[in-house]
Parts: C-alpha cells; sequence; structure tokens
C-alpha cells in the first residue's frame, strides 16, 4: 500500500501536532496534560506514513477496509482523551469548591479579627 | 454544648430579615450556647447587607456553589471551631427557628445520633410541599430503604441538626447538587446513626425556588442515580471515612484531622 494515499491524513495528523506545541509554547496548555494527546497524534501519524503496517493490523483485527480502522481507532481514542479531561474537570471543580470555601472562611476570619470591638 | 445555626443564603433579601430575627430569638430557648452564621452563596441582591445589618456571621462565597457547597461552609466552620453540633435553617425561611429546640433535645442523653432530620411527615403538620413533590419524596423514601436500608419519612428535608461525627465527616464529603437525599446515602454508607424528629415547617416567606420548570425531572433522574452512587462510594471505602469521621471526636485526633483532612478534594 503506497503512503501516497494516506499523506492527507498524515499532514492533517501533523498540522494538529503543530497546534498543540503551538499552544504549549505559548503556555494556553500544560504540558501535562497534553502528553496523551501528542501520543494519539503521533500513533496517528506513524499509521499514516506506514500504511502497510497498519494495513496487516487492520486485517488481523478483522477490519476489510484501513478506513474504517483508522476511524474506530480514532473514535477510542477521543473517547478515552475526552473522559480524561472530564476526571481533570471533576478534580478540578471539587478543588475549586474547597478553595472558595476556604477563601470565605479565611476572609470572615480576617474580618472579625480586624473589626474594632 | 455550642451549637452553630447555619443558614445558606442566596438572593433571599425578602425572607432573611425576619427569618434571622426569629433565630436571635429562638436562641433564648435552646439549652445550649449557640452562634448564628448566614452563608452567602452568591447572592446578586442585599441578602448580605441584611445579614450584616443583623448582627450575625456572614461568610460570603465568592462564586455561587450551590445549596450543598454552601451548606457545607457552614459545616466545615462549625468543625474547625471545635462547635459541638451544628443545625442547618434554610435561608427561605421554610424551617421555622422556633423547632430548632425540638432537633436540639433529640442529642441529649448517652445515645445520641448523629444526625436528627426534621421531619414534616411524621406528624403531617404544616406545610407539607406541592403534590407532584410529596410524589418525589416517596419515591426517594422507598429508594433510600431500597439502595441503603435507610428509613427516613422526609429525605429532601433541609432542616437538619448534624452531631460531631457528622460535622467530621460532611466537612470532607458532602454533596454540591441537591444533597439532601444524597448525603443521607453518604452517612449511612459511613455508619452514621440518624433519627427523624417531627417538626413543623412552613412555605418559602420569599424568593423563588430553584427547583422549577422542567428542572425537577433533572432532580428526581440525577437523584436517584446519585444516592445509589454515592452509598456504593462511601461503603467501600466505609472504614477510611470513620476513622476521619473519629477524629472529630478526640482533641488530639482532630488536630491531626484538620491539618490533614481539610484539603481533601474528594467529593
Amino acid at each position: 500500500m503506497s503512503i501516497d494515499r494516506y499523506w492527507p491524513f498524515a499532514v492533517l495528523c501533523a498540522l494538529l501536532l503543530l497546534v498543540v506545541v503551538r499552544l504549549l509554547l505559548r503556555e494556553r496548555i500544560a504540558l501535562q496534560g497534553s502528553i496523551s494527546f501528542i501520543t494519539v497524534l503521533v500513533v496517528f501519524l506513524l499509521a499514516a506514513l506506514v500504511p502497510d503496517l497498519t494495513a496487516r493490523l487492520a486485517q488481523v483485527m478483522g477490519f476489510q477496509v484501513l478506513s474504517n480502522f483508522l476511524f474506530c481507532l480514532a473514535i477510542i481514542a477521543l473517547a478515552l482523551l475526552h473522559l480524561r479531561a472530564l476526571v481533570t474537570l471533576s478534580r478540578l471543580e471539587t478543588r475549586t469548591v474547597h478553595l472558595t470555601q476556604d477563601l470565605a472562611l479565611l476572609e470572615e476570619k480576617l474580618e472579625r479579627a480586624t473589626k474594632p470591638q | 454544648m455550642r451549637l452553630l445555626i447555619v443558614i445558606p443564603a442566596l438572593n433571599e433579601e425578602e425572607a432573611l430579615r425576619a427569618l434571622v430575627d426569629e433565630v436571635l430569638e429562638a436562641r433564648a430557648a435552646l439549652p445550649c450556647s449557640s452562634e448564628v452564621v448566614v452563608v452567602d452563596d452568591g447572592s446578586t441582591d442585599a441578602t448580605v447587607e441584611v445579614a450584616v445589618s443583623r448582627g450575625v456571621r456572614v461568610v460570603c462565597l465568592c462564586r455561587n456553589l450551590g445549596i450543598g457547597g454552601a451548606v457545607q461552609t457552614g459545616l466545615r466552620l462549625a468543625y474547625r471551631e471545635g462547635f459541638d453540633c451544628a443545625v442547618q435553617v434554610d435561608g427561605d425561611g421554610q424551617h421555622p427557628p422556633s423547632e430548632i429546640h425540638r432537633l436540639v433535645q433529640r442529642l441529649a442523653g448517652s445515645d445520641a445520633p448523629d444526625i436528627v432530620v426534621g421531619s414534616r411527615r411524621l406528624e403531617a403538620r404544616g406545610y407539607q410541599s406541592t403534590r407532584v413533590r410529596r410524589l418525589g419524596q416517596r419515591w426517594l423514601r422507598f429508594w433510600l430503604q431500597l439502595v441503603c436500608g435507610l428509613r427516613v419519612t422526609d429525605p429532601t428535608s433541609g432542616f437538619r441538626l448534624y452531631g460531631q461525627r457528622a460535622l467530621a465527616l460532611f466537612q470532607r464529603i458532602y454533596p454540591y447538587d441537591f444533597p439532601e437525599p444524597e448525603s443521607l446515602a453518604v452517612a449511612r454508607a459511613c455508619g452514621l446513626r440518624l433519627v427523624d424528629q417531627p417538626v413543623e415547617m412552613r412555605a418559602r416567606q420569599g424568593g423563588r425556588s430553584s427547583i422549577a420548570g422542567i428542572k425537577p425531572f433533572y432532580y428526581m433522574v440525577k437523584v436517584t442515580l446519585a444516592v445509589a452512587l454515592a452509598y456504593l462510594r462511601n461503603r467501600g471505602r466505609r472504614f477510611r471515612n470513620l476513622v476521619v469521621a473519629m477524629n472529630g471526636l478526640s482533641p488530639s485526633l482532630a488536630a491531626v484531622g484538620r491539618t490533614g483532612g481539610d484539603g481533601g478534594d474528594r467529593n
């Protein structure tokens, strides 16, 4: 199988990788949370660059058409990334709530301490 | 014994003035010393000004956390400042402060429960809420008994008294969205003892209910799922939660619990 057929897919992955790297450089996203995203993009890029190997893998897994295999992989990868983001978001939400509560309690304590008797 | 009266309020300027006055009056009938704190959940009206003008303690949350977050703030305050118990009195005026002493009385004696739930169903006096809500309450009663084996007559009542162990537990773990039935499941899973106390309630004295429009349907689905999840989740961690809860009983261990447990990000 020739790489010619899959170069748009490879270019798309490379472009997305560039966007992620750009966001990292601008400190819009943190490296810790982006590693899984970068890994997924690199895997897809490699899959597009070596289509023979990808096609063999797809056949072994019972896929008749290579694009179906790639779509399936992409859906699973996105679902996992989304779940991971959901976990992070939930944890942050709980932390934000506790911080908001702590801030309010400390403010009240401070106000009481500085209030003239 | 020291009691903290926690009043969570969101845009309750209409009802709050009379409510705080009633609470201050009701304190005289209590068999213990007490303090009052209004937890403002990010109100956009004059709730804070009203509370400040009555001379009670006011804790202002910088953003809206929901009723659960506001109540937990009060419970955390009670736990940190070493109160023996805390009572929740909603800022909409549905819970008559004159009934607080009935909840407090249940804590007397050696076999004191951890949570006293004020129930409008036991004696069916006063305001009984709408028919749809009563149907929802019936379902939640059935569901709590089925899932947790917990018999409680008014699972959506927010008029509650929390003892030391309950404070120690809920300052760490308290649901934020529609918290009443879910918090009962958490308490049950962690081995706390709950009792019902008949109380008289009344219709809200001002403001608007947050459960309106299609929200009751979302409420039922969410709470049904949340009760089951909360019970299963906390049963699995029963031992750890109990150890943390027990810290509230021992001054030396409490210090450890306060420094190590407050920042916990579980909920």
